[in-house]
């Protein structure tokens, strides 16, 4: 637990840090300077035994972290004033699960380091912060769509684990990592059984065998080293299983079935892990188990396709269920949308909205929910005094498809709307033949 | 369409053909025989049938026409499978009072929504490599296999898709190829064969690619370069026109009588690219940029064919204004970018741009068995950008993306795609307006046959595949 626990500690003072770094570029809003967002429809995200929405209310914003919320609030004279004119503010959107930052395009191997090429050695030991790409174009499009936090990792290869991922701001700071090594990525079920001899039992063998070595290592490194070593993970893999075989590090696991579901609980269960479930399309059918075991899921909720035989029970009612049973739950798109389009998560928060899910709890689902499965619920993911001044104001009902932010607020600054898609409409929009070719029309 | 000329020639062929085998032969001897020594246009005929409808008259709603239209509490009559009348609720009545009422004051009709870029069927659930049946990624040209062939109609992707007020669809075989194969457009009905479902009186389309895919797959024996790809297109067109000469010289010796001897012989490959060059078929062209497409349009002068509708487009707004020009269709999604180099450059108000130029004809197109459940939103998120860049374009307009203008592309707009009189009976009856990400289709009617009524598990339809799996048909059918 302490190794996390440190992590944490240091991932606040990276926030801290980061927020300054951004706030010194920006020419608009100094470290000292307040902000009042006012006449507000805020939507809380909060706990939902106290009022989920404010309206007219005024956030003021302060330090980076926002200081005082509610309808009562006075703008203190200093304050720079937004007047939202009564359009919701909600929290930054907080992508649960992508690669932000590992991937521009997707197939170009020397534009993707999502995860390594069959047959690479190093698996478990794989660290996305050693990768990312702060410059990455998506980092702009997805803020524009008022994502301002997003976990990125690297994902398997031919073995069973991908490596760990990280939570960063999208404010385009060259130091944006809130919270590094956060879980340890995986695939079982089919995904798992394609590099585990084609076979599921195959996968949980390898699972166990894997976690038993680390923990063997974790016991006595010194005479580990002299073992017999026929696991098909090196050292440093091993190494970097330890915290998930201690229960101190989260595992986060793609796998679909209700039966693969089932047999996870019981492996937490044996050996005390931490999970976490990715994709789970039958997930529905064990809310109460996974509500009772603790264990948070982040699916699609608008995934219904019968897609092989650990999908049949995909359905649009999954997230509404799980929820209903008190399943902490956030969405990502397991689809082509999984990084370049995280910007779509209000449709897809509107989608679970329509399909059976409260309004206010789909909106948990892409901000407080992947707080709370990322550990960084007491700083982020609800508009709450104290907490980072990640916010986005609408221009209309922030999970409807028709809704855009007008501005976006992260570590207490405020954000551009800018980015290389939008400059690119500017200059194609009049295609008339001008005095200059259209590549001098610029920023 | 330029080419409806030819494309109606095609029709009288087939049609020809069919009436004579109706009339046992009462036409002149003559063109029978012309008819019958020429190879069979429709060798795989429709054996759709409308199911069962009674007539029935929606009240009280939005109805956006797609024609550009729209008409505040609005009545639509549907009788025998087709449109009847179309106006304001009070002036449409049912015919002698006798039929089905709907009120759907506060909800929205619009036409069925047509998909004109599906793999459903060819890329089915599950997707399992036995079921992958999309690509046939075996040479750069392989214009002679058809989609229809792999359609599996029992695909749950079908039903899902029917849940989202989609009525009819074009099927296309995948990207890998320069010429991937003939395309089918079907109506969105559960069906034992793909005849049951194939739209009568379509015609045909090709699927041909550009760019990336083709050079990717075909790197090692080629073409492995973008100028590799044209080579391929334009040999391709040569061999056509010299195939396409053949039998054009056959079939004007059997029409005046002339000695015309043994018939050439037959290659599937070159006759669904004669039948291109003739006008018959219509070309589905996936293209991403801009540079190429306007590269294709040259090719296809060149050659004397016509592009109907591009495919993807992640490009099309640098070049709307030439797409316009050319009266071709781009079929774009609302956002999806990244995946290639070619559709890096995308921007959100894509759609809109397109739209927006004198005669633009944009179509949002799924390409995804989940995509095509929520084409509304998509079309919705593409409005909303084009808002934003000062590009106010009203739900009237908006739903022609789905409606009029794939129907266009796709060559079935005499037919459907709009709601007015004397056309198909493909409608959606929205819970409110599909411009929404919580609007739903509550009631989907195909030839006026209520196909789909989310408030009745019974017209839920379940899949083979699907029926008797746990925990799956008690879900409420079509995945919802």
């Amino acid at each position: 637990m302490s190794t996390l626990m440190t992590k944490l500690f240091k991932s606040a003072a990276t926030i801290l840090a980061a927020g300054a770094f951004s706030l010194s570029f920006s020419l608009s809003v100094t470290m000292a300077q307040t902000i009042a967002i006012t006449n507000a429809e805020i939507h809380l995200a909060g706990p939902t035994n106290a009022p989920r929405t404010i309206s007219n209310g005024t956030i003021i914003i302060e330090n980076g972290l926002i200081r005082a919320v509610g309808p009562q609030v006075e703008a203190p004279l200093n304050a720079t004033v937004i007047n939202a004119e009564g359009k919701p503010v909600t929290p930054g959107l907080f992508a649960a699960l992508t690669s932000v930052g590992l991937v521009e395009i997707s197939l170009n191997d020397d534009a993707n380091e999502t995860s390594p090429d069959w047959g690479f050695p190093l698996s478990a030991s794989l660290h996305a912060s050693d990768a990312l790409n702060t410059d990455s174009s998506i980092i702009a499009i997805s803020r524009s769509g008022g994502v301002t936090r997003v976990y990125t990792t690297p994902n398997p290869g031919d073995k069973l684990f991908g490596g760990c991922g990280l939570v960063m701001d999208l404010s385009g700071s060259d130091n944006p990592i809130s919270g590094d090594c956060l879980a340890q990525s995986a695939v079982m079920g089919l995904s798992g059984a394609r590099r585990a001899g084609n076979t599921k039992t195959g996968a949980m063998a390898l699972l166990r065998y894997w976690l038993d070595e680390a923990l063997i290592y974790q016991r006595a490194p010194g005479t580990f080293r002299s073992r017999p070593n026929d696991t098909g993970l090196s050292l440093p893999d091993i190494q970097a299983l330890v915290p998930v075989a201690m229960g101190q590090q989260p595992l986060l696991v793609e796998v679909n079935s209700a039966p693969d579901i089932r047999r996870l609980i019981d492996l937490q269960q044996e050996y005390g892990l931490k999970l976490i479930l990715v994709s789970a399309r039958e997930a529905w059918r064990l809310a109460d188990e996974l509500a009772a075991a603790n264990i948070p899921v982040i699916i699609n909720p608008a995934d219904n396709l019968p897609e092989n035989f650990e999908s049949m029970g995909a359905t649009l009612a999954n997230a509404a269920r799980l929820m209903d049973a008190g399943v902490v739950v956030a969405f990502y798109d397991n689809d082509i949308g999984y990084t370049h389009n995280v910007r779509l998560l209000p449709q897809l928060a509107g989608n679970a909205a329509a399909n059976g899910v409260d309004h206010e709890e789909a909106l948990a689902a892409i901000t407080l929910n992947p707080a709370k499965i990322w550990g960084l619920e007491s700083e982020l993911g609800t508009v709450q005094a104290g907490k980072i001044a990640d916010l986005v104001i609408w221009d209309g009902d922030p999970l409807e498809v028709t809704s855009r932010p007008t501005h976006i607020f992260i570590n207490g600054a405020e954000a551009s709307l800018e980015n290389r898609q939008s400059l690119l409409a500017k200059r194609y929009k009049d295609l008339t033949r001008g005095d200059r070719p259209p590549a001098w029309k610029g920023d | 369409m330029t080419g409806s000329a030819t494309w109606m020639k095609f029709f009288a062929v087939g049609a020809m053909a069919l009436a004579l085998t109706a009339c046992g032969g009462g036409k002149k001897e003559e063109s029978e025989d012309v008819t019958a020594r020429l190879p069979n246009p429709d060798p795989y005929p429709s054996t759709y049938q409308p199911w069962a409808s009674t007539p029935t008259l929606i009240e009280g709603a939005t109805l956006l026409l797609g024609n550009g239209e729209r008409i505040d509490n609005g009545a639509i009559l549907m009788r025998d499978g087709v449109i009847d009348k179309v106006g304001k609720t009070g002036e449409v009545k049912l015919p002698k009072g006798k039929g089905e009422k709907i009120d759907a004051k506060g909800r929205y009709v619009t036409p069925g929504i047509i998909d004109a870029h599906s793999h459903l069927g060819v890329y089915p659930s599950p997707g399992f490599s036995s079921m992958s049946d999309g690509n046939e990624a075996t040479a750069p040209n392989t214009a002679g296999v058809w989609a229809e062939h792999s359609v599996w109609p029992h695909d749950p992707g079908f039903t899902r898709a029917l849940a989202g007020g989609i009525t009819a669809l074009q099927i296309l075989p995948g990207s890998a190829n320069l010429f991937g194969g003939r395309s089918v457009t079907l109506k969105n009905v559960p069906a034992r064969t793909v005849q049951e479902m194939k739209f009568p009186g379509a015609p045909y389309g090709i699927k041909m690619a550009c760019g990336e895919n083709p050079k990717r797959v075909y790197q090692n024996s080629g073409p492995s370069t973008r100028m590799g790809n044209f080579r391929g297109y334009r040999n391709a067109w040569i061999e056509a026109t010299a195939y396409k000469k053949k039998w054009d010289d056959y079939a004007a010796k059997l029409e005046s009588g002339e000695d015309a001897g043994d018939p050439p012989g037959r290659d599937l490959k070159l006759e669904t690219l004669a039948g291109v060059l003739s006008g018959d078929l219509f070309v589905n062209m996936h293209c991403y940029r801009g540079d190429e497409m306007v590269q294709v349009l040259d090719m296809a002068k060149e050659f004397g064919y016509k592009v109907s509708a591009f495919h993807h487009v992640v490009e099309g707004y640098k070049i709307a204004d030439r797409l316009a020009e050319e009266g071709v269709c781009a079929a774009v999604w609302a956002d999806w970018w990244g995946f290639k180099l070619e559709a890096y450059d995308s921007v959100r108000e894509n759609a809109a741009l397109i739209h927006n130029q004198p005669n633009g004809c944009a179509i949002i197109h799924s390409d995804s068995g989940v995509g095509i459940q929520r084409l509304n939103q998509e079309a919705a998120k593409a409005m909303a950008d084009g808002r934003n860049l000062g590009i106010d374009i009203p739900e009237r307009e908006a739903i022609k993306w789905l409606t009029s203008n794939p129907a266009k592309a796709l060559h079935i707009e005499d037919k459907v795609g709009t709601l007015e009189a004397g056309k198909m009976a493909d409608i959606v009856v929205w819970s409110r307006t599909p411009f929404s990400v919580y609007a739903k289709a509550d009631l989907v009617f195909i030839d006026g046959a209520l196909m789909y009524d989310r408030s009745d598990p019974s017209t839920s339809p379940r899949t083979d595949f699907e029926i008797g799996q746990e925990d799956n048909t008690m879900l409420g059918g079509a995945g919802q």
